[in-house]
Order: C-alpha cells, then sequence, then structure tokens
C-alpha cells in the first residue's frame, strides 16, 4: 500500500471504547470482534479520510513518547491488515 | 465496561398466549403498557451512538408489534445485531423474510413444550403447539437461525425425550436450551400444579444427563435441571474429595448480568435484569442509559453481590457446599425470599438432598 493513500473506516464497523482504554471494533453484518490497543484505537480514530498513513504515523508520533522505530512499518501492517478484513477501504 | 455491550428490551407488554408459568406477567411492580414507536426509535439511537453490540427483543410477544419491521430497521440502522424470544405463534413468512434480510438476527428463539399438542397446550394453551411448529418451519424457510427453549414443568418432565426427537431428528435443529418453570410472575399462582416436585426435578435431571450422551452438545442448559445435574455433581465430587474452594465458590457470584448488560421493561424504564423488574433505574430517554450503567446504586450494589459471602446466610450455616456454591439466581431469590443479597433456594443442592432428591 503506498503510504500517501487515504485510509477510511468502514462506516458499518463500530469501535466501542473501553474504561481500560483498549477498544472493540465490532462488524455488525458479520458479528466479528476484534479487540485493539490503546494505540490501535488512536490509529482507528485517525483513519477518516483526510490522513494518509503518514500523516497518521507522525501524529501517533506526536502523542505518544518513545515511539520504536518499526511504529511505521507496524502501523502500515495494522492498516493492511484492516483492508484486508473489509475494516478499512480507501477512496478511488 | 463503559457502557453494556448487550440490552434486553421488552418491546412489548402485550402477548397472544397466556402461559400458565410466565415470569413476565402477574407481577405487582410492573407497569403493563406499551411505548409508542418513536420512543424505541429515540432509544436505539441512544444505544447506537454508545456501542452497544446487541439486542434482545422480548416481552410479551414481539412479534404482535405492528411497528416491529420499523423498529428492527431503527437497530439495523444504528450498527446493532438483534435476536428474537418468541412463542412463535404469530410469525409468517412476510416478517421472516424481513428478518432473514438484514442479516444482523442471531436467531430467533421460539418456545416448545412438548412433543404433541396435548403436552405443550397444556400451560400454553390450545392451538399453541401446531402455532409454534408452524412458525419455526417458516423462520427455517426463510433461512433464519432458530434455536429452541423447553421450559420443563409438571406436565411435561416425562415427555422430553420425545421433544428431544422432535426438535433434533424430525425438525433437524442444531440445538435446543432447557430450563424449568421458577416461582416468577404467573408461575407463582400456579405453583402447586405448574412447578417441578422433587421426583420430578430428579427425573429431569436423568433423563436430561441420558439424552445429553446421546445428543451432546445439542442440548445445552443456563439453569433448570440440566444445569444442576453438572453443577451439582461437581460440589458433591468436591465436597467428597475435599477439594478447595472453587475460585468463585462460597460468595455469591452465579449472576455477572450487571456486569455486561442490563435491560428495559416495556414502559421504558431501566431495570438490572427481566427478573429484577421492581429495581429501577430511571426512564429511557428522560435519563442517561450511560449515567444509570456508571453510577446507579442499584447496578453498584448489585455488582457488589459477588462479594457477599454465603457464610453470612442463615439457610446457608453448617452447609458443607458452601466453598463450591455460588448461590444462583438473583431474580429467583428476590421472588422467593424478598431479598436480591440471598442465595436461591432453587438452587440449593443441601435443600433437594434433605427433600428427597440425589445426585447422579
Amino acid at each position: 500500500m503506498a503510504c500517501s493513500k487515504k485510509p477510511v473506516a468502514n462506516p458499518a464497523i463500530v469501535l466501542r471504547e473501553e474504561f481500560d482504554d483498549w477498544g472493540i471494533l465490532f462488524n455488525p453484518d458479520t458479528a466479528a470482534v476484534v479487540a485493539i490497543n490503546p494505540v490501535c484505537v488512536a490509529i482507528w480514530k485517525l483513519i477518516n479520510g483526510q490522513n494518509c498513513v503518514n500523516e497518521i504515523v507522525d501524529e501517533i508520533q506526536d502523542c505518544y513518547s518513545n515511539v520504536p522505530l518499526a511504529a511505521h512499518d507496524e502501523i502500515l501492517e495494522f492498516i493492511d491488515q484492516l483492508a484486508k478484513d473489509s475494516y478499512v477501504g480507501y477512496e478511488l | 465496561m463503559r457502557t453494556p455491550r448487550n440490552v434486553d428490551v421488552e418491546i412489548t407488554a402485550r402477548c397472544n398466549l397466556r402461559c400458565r408459568y410466565c415470569y413476565f406477567f402477574d407481577n405487582p411492580a410492573v407497569d403493563y403498557r406499551d411505548l409508542p414507536t418513536d420512543e424505541w426509535l429515540e432509544f436505539f439511537d441512544e444505544l447506537g451512538a454508545l456501542g452497544v453490540m446487541n439486542i434482545t427483543l422480548a416481552g410479551g410477544e414481539p412479534f404482535i408489534r405492528e411497528d416491529l419491521p420499523t423498529l428492527i430497521q431503527g437497530i439495523v440502522r444504528n450498527r446493532m445485531r438483534f435476536s428474537i424470544l418468541s412463542n412463535g405463534a404469530l410469525i409468517n413468512d412476510e416478517i421472516a423474510m424481513f428478518i432473514a434480510a438484514t442479516h444482523r438476527c442471531d436467531y430467533v428463539q421460539v418456545s416448545v413444550d412438548g412433543s404433541r399438542p396435548e403436552i405443550h397446550d397444556s400451560c400454553r394453551g390450545k392451538g399453541s403447539f401446531d402455532r409454534a411448529i408452524r412458525g419455526i418451519r417458516t423462520l427455517q424457510r426463510n433461512k433464519v437461525k432458530v434455536v429452541v427453549r423447553v421450559t420443563i414443568h409438571h406436565h411435561n418432565v416425562h415427555d422430553l425425550e420425545n421433544i428431544a426427537q422432535l426438535l433434533l431428528e424430525n425438525l433437524g435443529l442444531e440445538g435446543f436450551g432447557t430450563n424449568s418453570a421458577g416461582y416468577l410472575g404467573t408461575c407463582r399462582l400456579n405453583s402447586d400444579d405448574v412447578m417441578l416436585t422433587i421426583q420430578d426435578r430428579q427425573a429431569a435431571m436423568e433423563m436430561l444427563l441420558q439424552l445429553t450422551k446421546k445428543y451432546g452438545d445439542r442440548i445445552s442448559a443456563a439453569a433448570g435441571p440440566l444445569a444442576d445435574a453438572r453443577i451439582w455433581h461437581r460440589m458433591e465430587q468436591a465436597r467428597a474429595e475435599g477439594a478447595l474452594p472453587f475460585p468463585n465458590g462460597g460468595r455469591l457470584t452465579a449472576c455477572g448480568c450487571a456486569n455486561n448488560k442490563l435491560a428495559v421493561r416495556a414502559d421504558g424504564e431501566m431495570v438490572p435484569c427481566s427478573l429484577l423488574p421492581h429495581l429501577e433505574m430511571g426512564q429511557i430517554n428522560r435519563n442517561s442509559l450511560v449515567e444509570a450503567w456508571q453510577n446507579s446504586p442499584i447496578l453498584r450494589e448489585l455488582r457488589r453481590r459477588q462479594s457477599i459471602s454465603l457464610k453470612g446466610s442463615k439457610c446457608c450455616i453448617g452447609c458443607a457446599y458452601i466453598p463450591y456454591c455460588t448461590g444462583n439466581c438473583p431474580g429467583s431469590a428476590y421472588s422467593q425470599d424478598g431479598e436480591v443479597n440471598h442465595p436461591s433456594r432453587d438452587g440449593c443442592l443441601r435443600r433437594f438432598l434433605q427433600d428427597g432428591g440425589t445426585i447422579l
């Protein structure tokens, strides 16, 4: 996936946030449920069709301290996986 | 959790039947009236915004509502899934097709209490068996997942083998759940005639254990004779071996409902559970559900129930099973003894043995 493309969250997917800052991504059409950690919750909220992957990475690096160098690749991998599972798409 | 994941909604106080063991009717704490469509739709919008995942529609009989498709659309529009609890009598192809087309229905549960009309109808009314079976076949024809609940009572306890054959072999259902008529609602008025005697309970436990050898996990139970048979066997084994207490034993830990769901009565009053309808936490659309969920003293008290020791209950004094017992359903406890923070008599192994029952 090109890092300049802007991912968009599937509007059918529900994000449930819990007290411990973890979240659940729930697909009501399939009943599939995925638990995501607080960083992934923050990434999910940035997947709004207005931020490309590089911008999302920059935003995460601004929000958190001690962000590892591998963060860029890991965020890319996370968004890639979301796209494979149809949680995320891209504007044509 | 921040908000409930599941909400049980009594979408109507009306029902086309008057079953003799119904937990819903004849409860003096309940105002039996229906809300208009708009009230429910507004509430579903709130649930959607809070990320609630599943709604169970019950009643009364949900299919009696003429606006059921509109209400279901409200659930679907708010990105939730649903299930429906029904007597099956009012299900037709049109509504079944509609439900199937949403792709959001986990299941429709239909109640079947006998393998033939005389037995099922004895507690549910003449003609109800035929209509329930017709309802099941209609759902199946339209590819809606059907589950069945068998409520075991004095008049069908010797029909269990035939019921299993009907449901699992003739109708080809994946499985069915079992429970027994509890001392709640209308059943309180008919308890002598409807509820299981000790002999009935023993017979049901034996038969259900036998049937699970044949059908495996196609027969399930969250409560009632099969659940009792299983847990009581474990408790007796633990006691005989002098085993360490169960991790959740010795306290009122049986009910976890207050931690992941709440219920709404047909008149819009939020309550912890349909079996605790007197514990009112506020009216939908007038009071915030989040506020009720996070700060209601009623829910806080129920969640603290898990730390209450059975040793503090008079009825548990000297009981050898305390380390393995979890106190059973608070709704049942309240109905029998007027106390929520109390073990349920129905779930008491010692009492069952004292009354002449035996562990299998």
